[in-house]
Formats: structure tokens, sequence, C-alpha cells
């Protein structure tokens, strides 16, 4: 299970929505304990390709986070990204472009405009597994780290 | 030697190349890998030739992107006649491609459904039918062949879908839907909208209830003689089919189409109507048949649109529901043949 607290959500839909119709993208930090992975720091990242439809990070931005995570003992999760126009779930390139197993795949959806859906994928050797998120309210996720 | 992988010492590493070290850490799809040596970029090609030696700093991560692949020319052309419109356009087809819709039962109505979303290029279509092709169902349901008679019909309706467009991808379930297997099924491939094409009360009961306790929009229709009549439950928007009728009739009251008979073309005209109604909640827009039920007569080719609320002692989806789980309503006696 995947916990964050209500602000990154809104900061991550916040970025999702400024960017709409074009897709945005991020990564995401916090501690990993067996069955729970607690976010604590989102990083939202600039998408590449500048479309609608695609994304892809700017390596030289995903070092730059990952140095920042590594200074501040926090782990990468994963990543981050919204479907303006399409449902929560991973796309068949979305999926062939998910090399790494041990990451959380996050989808925000703006299809629904009043009702924006995150959910969480965990992707490897191309089969897809939902991975439950859990919105906790207020700024910090300290409490959630003792679920 | 030691080296700095990721912010981590390595100590006691022999001196190899960046390709080499990426496979001693068990790295998969390395050419997914992008790599910064003491701060510098390398590129991918010359990863090979590179070597690391004592001291050096090495970074890596994978590469991160996604997205809707481009429609191929081939299918530009397959859905220009969508395309072109304005309330659909390429935007459209991709939210067409991207769904995913259950046709339950793949006779008389499910069977034209399927048939006109797989034509219009639905991503991922499920089939749900137990039965097999009989002689008696090729007078309307024409997903299946004279050819096929003997055979699944989940198996004939893939195969009819992957002559017409080998774009779709079916999902098959040779199963009965029953309590026990139906949420299953439609969580199987988080189906965003279902098709009641099944033939018997209980049944549509069933979808019904399954639909209104997963939230999920599905469409409604029934066929007999000459007559027809459809609606769309959408959750929260709308009355479900138990708001209208609380029950299924009593055995004997209402007949079925074997003992009854049907206009096969009965199946085509409410089953493309489920269709429509399918593309429209796909692609968000017009009116669907929520709130109201739409009911056809063939004989004088009457279509007429009764307006239909909420009914707040709704046993599912009303203020205080008793039905709180998934159950059977029992299959009259003589349907069961």
């Amino acid at each position: 299970m995947l916990v964050l607290s209500r602000s990154h959500y809104q900061e991550m839909l916040d970025q999702a929505r400024s960017g709409s119709p074009k897709e945005v993208c991020g990564l995401i930090a916090g501690e990993d304990k067996a069955q729970l992975r607690v976010i604590k720091k989102i990083y939202p990242l600039k998408n590449m390709d500048d479309s609608a439809e695609h994304f892809a990070m700017d390596p030289r931005e995903q070092f730059t986070a990952v140095k920042d995570m590594r200074y501040n003992k926090l782990t990468l999760l994963g990543n981050y990204h919204s479907h303006p126009a399409s449902p929560a779930r991973p796309s068949q390139e979305d999926i062939r472009l998910a090399f790494d197993a041990g990451a959380s795949y996050l989808i925000l959806s703006l299809a629904q405009e009043q009702a924006p859906v995150l959910r969480g994928f965990r992707i490897q050797n191309g089969e897809v597994e939902e991975e439950t998120i859990k919105i906790v309210e207020g700024n910090e996720t300290d409490g959630a780290s003792r679920l | 030697m030691e080296i700095t992988v990721n912010g981590k010492k390595v100590n006691d590493i022999a001196e190899v190349s960046v390709e080499a070290l990426l496979e001693l850490l068990k790295v998969e799809s390395p050419q997914y890998v992008t790599v910064q040596l003491n701060g510098e970029f390398l590129e991918r090609d010359a990863f090979s030739a590179t070597t690391v030696v004592n001291g050096d700093e090495v970074e890596f991560l994978y590469f991160m992107g996604g997205g809707d692949l481009a429609f191929t020319n081939e299918q530009m052309e397959r859905y220009s006649r969508h395309i072109i419109l304005k309330d659909v356009g390429v935007k459209g087809q991709k939210k067409i491609r991207n769904a995913k819709v259950l046709v339950i039962g793949t006779g008389g109505l499910g069977a034209p459904a399927a048939m006109y979303l797989a034509a219009a290029g639905l991503g991922t279509i499920g089939l749900a039918d137990f039965d097999v092709v009989e002689l008696s169902n090729l007078q309307r349901q024409i997903i299946h062949s004279t050819a096929d008679v003997g055979k699944p019909k989940v198996q004939s309706g893939q195969e009819t879908i992957a002559a017409l467009n080998p774009d779709v991808r079916v999902v098959t379930y040779q199963e009965r839907v029953t309590a026990a297997n139906i949420a299953e099924i439609i969580r199987d491939q988080d189906y965003d909208f279902i098709i009641d094409g099944v033939d018997n009360f209980p049944a549509k009961f069933l979808i019904n209830d399954a639909c209104v306790l997963l939230q999920k929009p599905f469409s409604h229709a029934g066929i007999i003689r000459f007559f027809g009549q459809t609606m769309t439950y959408v959750p929260g928007a709308g009355p479900c089919y138990r708001c209208l009728f609380d029950a299924p009739p009593p055995p004997g009251v209402a007949p079925t189409c074997r003992e009854a008979g049907v206009l096969g073309v009965m199946g085509g005209i409410l089953g493309t109507i489920q269709a429509t109604e399918a593309l429209k909640y796909i692609l968000g827009f017009g009116e669907l048949l929520t709130g109201a039920i739409l009911t056809f007569d063939a004989t004088t080719m009457d279509f007429r649109r009764v307006k239909i609320s909420r009914n707040r002692k709704c046993r599912i989806c009303g203020e205080n529901p008793t039905i709180l789980e998934l159950f059977d309503e029992e299959l009259p006696v003589c349907e069961t043949r």
C-alpha cells in the first residue's frame, strides 16, 4: 500500500490541472517499509515530450531529484504522470516502458473533470498489478508511518 | 578497487566496463538505463568501451516515460469516419481505444453490440457466455455463423471480432454469470461499461445489482416478439433497473424468447442502441438513456422515451438498501431447459 498526504495529492493534482491538456510527470520519494510505502516528498519534473499523449522525464532532472532524495534520506518509490483525457490505468506504451520492477507507477486521470482519479500500479514483465493508495489528511504523513 | 554506485560504496570490484558493471549489479533492461560517470552523462553506445576505475562515482537510473501510441496510417483510415466527427476526433478515438466493455451474453443483443463495438475500435471487449452456438440462434445472433454450430459462443464471437478488427483485444469468460463470479469478471479487466445482453430475468437483475454495488455503468435491454426496451444506468446519475422493476415476474407470467419468439432484427435494433450508449458514455458526449426508458414497437415503428426517476425505496440503490450483497434470483423452471 502507498500512503500520501492530502497536500501531496493536491500538489500533484494542481500540477496536472495546470499542465492539462498536456501530460505532466514527476517522481515520488519516501519510506519503503515492507508492505507500506509512505510518500514524503514529490518531485514535479518537466515532461520533455511536451505532449498531450506522452511523457518522458529529463534524466538531468531525475539525477538531481535522486541526489536530493539521498541527501534527505528518502527512497525513490516510483513516479507519477497524468492522463488528461483517459482513464487512470497504464496504456500499452506505459507498460512497455515500465522498466523498474521496484517502482510504483501512479496515474492521475483528469478524464472526469470534477472527479479526478489517482491509482497506483506495479508493473513487472508486462504484468500490471494495482497497488492500493491511501490519502491521509493533513500535511504530514508521519501519522501514516505508524499505520 | 572501490567505487561509488548510486551513492553507495562498492568494494572489491575488478576494473570492468560500465556494461559489465550493470550486469554485475543485475540491472534489468540495461538498454533503458541512463548513466552518469563522475557527474558526466555517458552515451549508451559507450557503455562497453568505458572502464570504471578506482574512486569513480557511477550514477544510473531508468528512463521514465510512457504515453499513448499514435494511430498508424491504416488505423487513421479505418477510423476516418469517426475521426472527422467533431465529437470524436483523434482524441475520442483514443478514448475508444483505451476503453474496456464487458458484454454479458453473446446472443441476440450481445452479438450486434459486440460487433459494432469491435468495428468502432474498442480496446478491450469482454465476452461472457456459457452456451454453445445452436442452429436456432443464427436467425438473429449475427456474430455466429453456420460453421460455428456446436462451438462455444465466446470462441465464435472472439473469432468473428478478430476477423473484423484485429486491433481489438477480446477476453472470454465461458461460464454462466452468477452471484459467485460476476464481481470477479467485472473486476478482471476493470471494465468501464457493461452491456446486459442476457435472455433471462435473474441474470438481468444480477447484472443490475453487481453494477450498482460496484458502481459501474451499464446498458439494459430486453426483446421479445416485436418489442424491445432499453435503459442506461450510470452510478449516481439516475435510476437502476430495480428502481423500475423490484423483482423478476413470477414464473409463467413473462414468456421467454424460446417460448414466445422474437423477430431476429429486434436484437440488432436494441443491441446497437446499447453499443451507442457505451460509445457515448466513453466519449462523454450527448444524452444517455439515464433517467429514461426507451421502448420500441416494430409493429408500428414507434419509439417511446419515457422519463423515469430514482425510487427512494429501491432495494439496492434507494435510501435504505436491503440488498447488500449479490444473490441469484430464482430461475423459473421453464427457462432452465
